[in-house]
């Protein structure tokens, strides 16, 4: 009856996530799809597609059942899905156990999981001086 | 130890190794372990320092302890927070052949210091193709 309500009931279940630690968060679903180059200020839940460029001050998290093919550059990455591109996390990278990544890595921590699947050349260090000063 | 090692079995590297480790088995790289050398082996643990190409026909383990930096070969690979790495990364189901290099696949219970072994294992690899039959094998 009022569509209105529907709209406006998702909004504050939202934010209520948004404010856990003050950024703002960006989430895909499933079916959505991203092609292009994301600048964000604040976290960014990747599901479905994504296609492009990823630069993001904080977390990016790859849900499973994501493709994802891009540039990545983010705080923390934790992937679950599957993942084509050069990956630059300014402190650290989980790849989950169905995770998939293919492509260079730029991390200063490292995390895999059993089960997950790794291509690519790896390299730890000390990034503070890199990246968009996030 | 400095040398090539050829172990049909297990092996746990403590102290400082130098060279090229080949385990038919399980190789352990304990703590306060450098190794500087080529590992293959079925399950790698690795909780030490180690420099050089790694291959796991099974699985590879980094703990947090450890420091990986090479290229690894492997099937499956887990590395714990707080360990190091740096390298290529290559992940796949490892097929034997190319362990057969060091191995001598028959003459299992030779002793494997003898220079014979490696000259067996060229030949196992290329012996299918009638083509390069009269090309001397390249190690």
């Amino acid at each position: 009856m009022d569509v209105q309500e529907a709209v406006a009931e998702s909004a504050p279940a939202e934010a209520a996530q948004d404010k856990k630690d003050g950024l703002r968060r960006f989430t895909m679903g499933p079916n959505d799809s991203l092609e292009g180059k994301l600048t964000y200020d604040g976290h960014v839940h990747v599901d479905g597609r994504a296609e492009g460029e990823l630069h993001v001050s904080g977390n990016v998290e790859v849900a499973s059942g994501a493709k994802v093919k891009a540039l990545i550059e983010a705080s923390n990455v934790t992937i679950k899905g599957d993942v084509e591109g050069t990956l630059n996390a300014r402190d650290k990278l989980i790849l989950g156990k169905n995770a998939k990544l293919s492509g260079d890595v730029t991390v200063r921590r490292l995390q895999i999981e059993d089960g997950a699947s790794l291509n690519g050349h790896v390299r730890m260090g000390d990034f503070e001086h890199q990246g968009s000063g996030g | 130890m400095i040398g090539e090692l050829h172990i049909d079995g297990d092996v746990r590297l403590g102290g400082t190794v130098q060279g090229e480790i080949h385990a038919t088995g399980d190789v352990e790289v304990d703590d306060a372990a450098k190794v500087n050398a080529s590992l293959a082996g079925g399950d790698i643990n690795i909780r030490g320092s180690v420099s050089g190409p790694v291959t796991a026909r099974k699985r590879l383990v980094v703990a947090r302890s450890g420091s990986l930096t090479g290229d690894v070969r492997v099937a499956r690979l887990v590395i714990q927070d707080g360990a190091t790495f740096s390298g290529n990364v290559s992940m796949g189901p490892q097929p034997d052949a190319f362990t057969a290099a060091p191995e001598p696949p028959a003459a299992a219970p030779e002793p494997v210091t003898e220079a014979k072994a490696p000259e067996v294992a060229p030949e196992a690899r290329l012996s299918r193709t009638d083509a390069k039959a009269k090309d001397k094998p390249k190690r």
